[in-house]
């Protein structure tokens, strides 16, 4: 799953995030990050068998956990698959497929609205 | 060497053979020009792209009692009427005149509404006359009751185009897409090997009066488009920029909306796709070697779209197939890459226009007249107000300060000179931030002391051989009252502000008597 993590001024600088990957078994990814001494904002996707308890985890640790829901959607009524969207996303969730129809992938996207701004039939809708 | 009417024969017959030009090219590499001219009678070709110079005459037919349009708005984009009474022309980039709506719905989106076979509003005025009394007017119309809708385009299909990139440290909006800065994406919008220009590059075979795939209704070229140019450098005997262009003509009644498409380019325009396929008999093996032509041999020039000015550097030759792979490599870095025509479509129309010259339902015409092939370039419009450039502008003497000044100087040494930004510069007169009259106002709120804790460091910039009204635009786009104008080896010159410039052009203006 994805979540925003949010930090207080005093967890910033507690190892929660190592000690969560020595003592649980789950891959952890970070999609965004936004810290500094007062505090701040990660987003990251875990997965893995232990991934639940990795959460309480975190969460007993006094981290904020807030699961992201949000989907990224392309209408194929209004998509023209021009592809103008494609080199715009930072980490690569949209893709040409063989037959040359554009392809968003909702479990990449870290949901930056580049793609939703810059097209231009406005068939990219990122839904929280 | 076949004739367009041995073809019409064969087609009429159910007998003649027809492919794509993606299909052209493997066929001839195969098999050879020779023969191929003797098998294959004709090339299908197609693209979906945003071309902007496009529109549609509406005619409305008369009210009774008659109005003479002389303001006509549909669905709240205006169309020109300055054509007897009841004509009007709606341009694809026009928008809407609604301001919270503006370029999110212009003429573009109003011809694919009426192909749709949507209501549109229309809203008219005018003058009145004895013959046309009214002078007002408000309501709906469709696809259906207008006389005719003919979708007139002065300048589609470019033989070729550059593909953008940016070299700037800032986001870029354009007609060629977001180009994102450092280099970050390149945008091209050719079809490519597909494209209909590009397998008929001599235009041995088009001309006024072919007819055509237009918007998936048959329409004719009516000559060149406006700007068509034939003096474009070749490679491989096509040229590698825009070129060639057509004048097109279709009747938007009978076209279907899965070819036409209205569009957006942010902070740009609004813009209409439109979906065109040319056929191209195989008259002779010249014709068929044209035809064969690949992503691979056409070269597209990346050119650098941070340039506000007419010709803009070319950072790169790259050809369709290393864009198309979806990345290039420039200066040993991969840039991805994006195309804005919709090569599926392009390649959806080339397979229709084959089914329908297959079924016999699409014979070919013979043009009256071929596009040129020689002699003609656009001319530039040259501005008979020369553009002033930076350098030339009168500014105050040049006041720098440096990072360790202390902030009770500072402030006096601005009100001395009755100025409001101050650069902060090295010993080298290199720029290092920029100080304003506010940052001095909260470095004594805040109680700091020295400049360097105070001052911007992202600074905008402007350099000394910029047009002015350049640096205007930047001016109202950043929201900023003044920038630090800068040398080519990087040097602090002096600072041009909105007034300066405001005073330009009052004086300007006065001159010309505005
Ligand atoms: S930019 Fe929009 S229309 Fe073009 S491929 Fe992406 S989603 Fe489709
Ligand atoms: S929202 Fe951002 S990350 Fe998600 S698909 Fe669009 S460009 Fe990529």
């Amino acid at each position: 799953m994805k979540a925003w993590l949010k930090f207080s001024p005093k967890m910033v600088n507690q190892a929660v995030i190592t000690d969560l990957i020595k003592n649980y078994d789950v891959s952890f990814n970070i999609l965004r990050a936004d810290i500094n001494p007062k505090g701040g904002k990660m987003l990251i996707e875990i997965s893995g068998s232990e991934a639940e308890k990795g959460i309480e985890y975190i969460e007993k640790a006094g981290i904020d956990l807030s699961p992201v829901n949000r989907v990224v959607k392309k209408d194929t009524d209004l998509c023209i698959d021009c592809g103008a969207c494609v080199s715009l996303c930072p980490v690569k969730a949209i893709s040409v497929e063989k037959d040359w129809t554009v392809d968003v992938n909702d479990k990449e996207c870290v949901g930056c609205k580049l793609c939703t701004y810059s097209c231009p039939t406005k068939a990219i809708k990122v839904v929280e | 060497m076949k004739t367009i009417e041995e073809i019409n024969q064969r087609i009429k017959d159910g007998d003649a053979v027809v492919v794509t030009a993606a299909e052209m090219t493997q066929i001839v590499k195969e098999n050879g020009a020779d023969k191929a001219a003797e098998d294959i009678d004709v090339v299908t070709t197609g693209t979906f792209g945003a071309m902007c110079s496009s529109g549609a005459f509406l005619n409305f037919g008369h009210t009774d009692p008659p109005i003479k349009m002389t303001k006509t708005y549909l669905n709240g984009v205006e169309a020109y009427s300055g054509l007897a009474a009841v004509d009007t022309y709606i341009g694809a980039t026009q928008p809407s005149r609604i301001p919270e709506i503006g370029i999110d719905y212009g003429g573009a989106h109003v011809i694919e509404d009426l192909i749709r076979g949507k209501d549109i509003e229309l809203v008219a005025s005018s003058y009145g006359t004895d013959c046309y009394p009214l002078t007002d007017l408000k309501t709906h119309v469709n696809i259906d009751n207008l006389n005719e809708a003919i979708m007139l385009n002065p300048r589609n299909c470019y033989q070729n185009y550059a593909a953008a990139i940016n070299t700037t440290d800032e986001t870029i909006y354009t007609y060629m897409g977001t180009l994102l800065p450092n280099m970050g994406n390149v945008s091209f919008s050719s079809a490519g090997g597909l494209s209909p220009l590009l397998n008929d590059p001599y235009f041995q075979t088009i001309g006024m009066g072919t007819k055509i795939f237009l918007c998936g209704a048959e329409g004719y070229v009516i000559g060149e488009g406006t700007q068509h140019n034939t003096e474009v450098q070749r490679k491989n005997g096509v040229p590698v920029n825009g070129a060639g262009t057509l004048m097109l003509k279709g009747d938007m009644k009978q076209m279907d909306p899965d070819y036409v498409r209205g569009a957006t380019m942010p902070k740009y325009g609004s813009t209409l796709y439109v979906g065109l396929g040319i056929p191209i008999p195989v008259l002779n093996s010249d014709i068929a070697q044209r035809t064969a032509i690949s992503d691979e041999d056409i070269v597209c020039q990346i050119m650098d779209y941070g340039t506000p000015k007419r010709s803009k550097p070319i950072v790169m030759e790259s050809n369709y197939k290393q864009l198309r792979s979806g990345s290039v490599e420039i200066n040993g870095v991969e840039i991805e890459t994006s195309p804005l025509s919709s090569y599926k479509k392009a390649l959806e129309i080339a397979l229709e226009l084959k089914s329908w010259i297959n079924n016999g339902d699409f014979l070919l015409s013979n043009p009256v007249k071929l596009l040129k092939s020689e002699g003609s370039s656009p001319r530039p419009l040259e501005i008979r107000r020369q553009t002033v450039l930076v350098n030339e502008i009168k500014s105050k003497p040049l006041i720098t300060t440096s990072p360790n000044d202390d902030i009770g100087d500072v402030a006096k040494r601005m009100v001395l000179n009755s100025i409001n930004h101050l650069p902060v510069v090295d010993a080298d007169q290199k720029l290092l931030g920029i100080v304003t009259s506010w940052d001095i106002a909260n470095a004594v709120a805040k109680g700091k002391t020295l400049l360097k804790d105070v001052m911007t460091k992202r600074v905008v910039i402007a350099r000394e051989d910029e047009p002015v009204d350049v640096i205007a635009r930047r001016i109202d786009k950043h929201e900023i009252s003044g920038l630090p104008i800068i040398s080519k080896n990087n040097r602090v010159m002096g600072m041009i502000t909105a007034e300066d410039i405001s005073r330009l052009m009052c004086a300007r203006n006065l001159k010309d008597g505005v």
